[in-house]
């Protein structure tokens, strides 16, 4: 049974327009588009790797970064030079956490964040640089009680601008539990997992969690369902895992050219995350406003 | 498709840039920072079946509101959280109720404002009070609702019959009542804390749920919420018992009591704390033991060294009751949660058969009234207890 429109839906979420698809904020206040989408990438990756810190379940992490997604894009929404995006980004876990069963203190949050974004954060660090065994400078991460409350008078006002961007939608539905539902209804997610089934659903998951990150706000764009068939779809052919030679994507409402659309997609997400590896392996991805203006003036000089 | 947000308030603009850095629309920005929510919370639409078009994240329409667009009328209640106050849009003279929601310094906006505005922005129903607008300042939240002349607990008292209600406003009102639970079930939304104060009504006779600040989607694990104060009163008995897994039964075992109530005006189980609370239900339905509710032991609560009661008769506490009446109340009140009826199948109890009939009866009557010069438009007439009574009893 379909739901009617403007109800609650248990598999769909609010999408993004084509126009808040093509200008963003960002963009309009002179951030060039292949640098919105590094800030995109390191804002996704900044939240979860604090989700991680904060050993928030990932159902929460996941929600954080597709409501951070939500606020930059469209020319109404937020622009990565006013909002920090390690700003935004905080503010989106700590609203997701807040509503959900795992509240966390203003405290909690802005220490975690204090240490990802010190000197001796593992984000800040190109992968080959690090030894992985230096002692963290703990003096870099400390937050003073003073720091404390001026960082969370940033969070909660952040919050304010977040919530009153996104105008308040805070659900988000995610494909995760709908993907499992549909292995069980394949027929290849047994009560009692095999070896084979549990790799399939390890790597179905894994397809969604990376989608994140992707480029191309696959959350934003698409409905849970069709991003469940689409990871399934992935996962089974890279497994070997025979499914049913019918067009069972149908069975779910999701029709062969979206599934084409989304596999193509989701299978780029490793390569793209690679290449941003790569970009920013001299310098480090701006987090802050200052390092964000730092870097536009860079681009400025270096073209001219 | 228009984005734009049309001429915000002129007075309290600020030329100055609010910061240094460049924008492209520094202006609208600041001035919105100040005053309301950007995209307006009302009109947005969901896209369930077009995903190739009119995808929507929120809608365009731009519905700008400064706090003082609306006039602020006398106090009408100060909620657990929000002060509620009656107010008048400036523009167009209609009623409003104004809820103020103070933003914590130290937590921020307060988890059960957000809930309760992304819920009700998309609860719109009949029987859910409806949610027109947000306005957002600096700290505070203002939440603008179509305005209920009172709750269902003044309404009560107001009938000036000791509280009780007479049967066919009673039967309307939980017609209406389990109306709006079912469709907040319907959309995975459990109200969690249903009481008379939460039940509004109009001069129309309708009931509308209020409220929502303790509402949740029930996808969602319920625990570690169980700090947040629900009314005892017409608390679940396994919720009593501390069961973490409870569901939409919490609201029709309220449903139960709420229906109780209206016939004898008083509280069913006015319990004081928890274990009060408790023994004042199994006082009435009797104490479940491991025979009657097998795994009752295994919850929290749950002591062997309750005092065992016998059920009673709940018809010596409700002697108002019909037969009819008692037999849909009873499946309401089960201790068991898996044994209370849903709220659509509440909802085609015969107890509703006559509704239709006897509401068309009450509006022929009130037109003759009306034509006798009497123009009293209250529901059920305003003498209460008068027609609909002898129907059952």
């Amino acid at each position: 049974m379909a739901p009617e429109p403007g109800q609650l839906s248990s598999l769909s979420n609010p999408l993004a327009t084509v126009d808040q698809l093509s200008t963003s904020s960002s963009q309009l206040d002179g951030v060039p588009a292949d640098l919105e989408s590094s800030l995109r990438f390191a804002g996704a990756q900044l939240t979860q790797a604090a989700g991680i810190l904060l050993r928030l379940p990932q159902e929460i992490i996941a929600q954080a970064i597709v409501i951070f997604q939500r606020f930059y894009i469209g020319s109404e929404g937020g622009s990565f030079r006013i909002n920090a995006l390690k700003d935004v980004s905080a503010a989106s876990l700590y609203m997701t956490a807040k509503i959900s069963f795992l509240p966390q203190s203003t405290r909690s949050i802005l220490n975690v964040y204090a240490y990802l974004l010190s000197p001796t954060s593992p984000l800040r660090q190109s992968p080959e640089g690090s030894t992985g065994k230096e002692r963290p400078d703990a003096e870099s991460y400390y937050l003073s009680e003073g720091s404390y409350h001026s960082a969370r008078a940033t969070l909660l006002q952040t919050e304010s601008i977040l919530l009153r961007s996104i105008s308040f939608i805070t659900q988000v539905i995610l494909p995760h539990h709908i993907a499992l539902t549909y292995l069980q209804t394949l027929g290849v997610l047994p009560p009692s997992p095999t070896a084979e089934s549990s790799a399939l659903a390890t790597r179905t998951l894994a397809h969604l969690n990376t989608a994140l990150f992707s480029p191309q706000l696959l959350y934003l764009t698409h409905q849970p369902p069709a991003l469940a068939v689409s990871a399934i779809y992935l996962a089974a052919r890279e497994i070997g895992v025979k499914l049913p030679s019918t067009e069972w994507w149908e069975v779910f409402d999701v029709d062969r050219e979206t599934l084409g659309f989304l596999v193509v997609g989701l299978g780029s997400c490793g390569g793209w995350i690679q290449s941003e590896r790569e970009n920013w392996s001299a310098t480090t991805c701006p987090l802050t406003l200052d390092e964000l203006e730092r870097e536009i003036k860079r681009r400025v000089v270096e073209n001219g | 498709m228009d984005f734009s947000r049309g001429t915000p308030c002129a007075t309290n603009i600020n030329p100055e840039p609010l910061n240094h850095r460049p924008s492209h629309n520094t202006l609208k920005r600041q001035v919105t920072d100040q005053l309301v929510a950007p995209r307006d919370v009302l009109n947005y639409e969901r896209p369930i079946k077009k995903l190739k078009s009119g995808q929507l994240l929120a809608s365009q329409g731009m519905d700008k509101r400064h706090p003082s667009s609306f006039q602020q009328l006398e106090k009408l209640g100060e909620g657990t959280y929000a002060t509620v106050f009656k107010g008048r849009n400036r523009q167009t003279g209609e009623l409003v109720a104004l809820k103020e929601i103070h933003l914590d310094s130290e937590e921020g906006t307060p988890s059960t404002a957000i809930r309760e505005i992304s819920l009700m922005k998309e609860l719109k129903h009949d029987n859910i009070v409806s949610l027109h607008d947000v306005i957002h300042t600096e700290n505070k939240l203002m939440l603008v609702f179509e305005y209920m002349d009172k709750d269902l607990k003044k309404y009560m008292d107001s009938r000036g019959s000791g509280g009780q209600l007479d049967y066919i406003t009673i039967k309307s009102f939980m017609h209406q009542l389990l109306q709006g639970i079912a469709f907040c079930h319907e959309n995975r939304v459990l109200h969690r804390d249903l009481k008379p104060q939460n039940l509004l009504i109009n001069n129309k006779g309708q009931l509308k749920l209020a409220d929502f600040g303790l509402a949740r989607a029930f996808g969602i694990p319920v625990n570690t919420f169980s700090n947040e104060v629900v009314t005892l009163w017409y608390r679940a008995p396994d919720v009593l018992l501390g069961s973490r897994t409870y569901n939409t039964s919490i609201d029709i075992w309220s449903a139960g009591c709420i229906m109780a109530e209206m016939y004898t005006g008083r509280p069913l189980f006015p319990g004081t704390t928890n274990e009060d609370q408790l023994q004042k239900i199994f006082r009435i339905m009797g104490t479940p033991s491991e025979r009657s509710w097998p795994g009752i032991s295994q919850f929290p609560e749950y002591k062997s060294s309750f005092h065992v009661y016998a059920t009673q008769d709940l018809r010596i506490f409700l002697p108002q009751i019909d037969q009819v009446g008692l037999d849909l109340i009873s499946r309401m009140l089960q201790l068991r949660p898996e044994m209370r009826v849903g709220a659509l199948e509440a909802l085609s109890h015969i107890w509703f058969r006559d509704l239709p009939q006897l509401r068309q009866q009450q509006a022929q009557q009130a037109q003759q009234i009306q034509m006798g010069g009497q123009g009293s438009m209250m529901m059920g007439g305003s003498s209460g207890g008068g027609y609909g009574v002898p129907v059952y009893q």
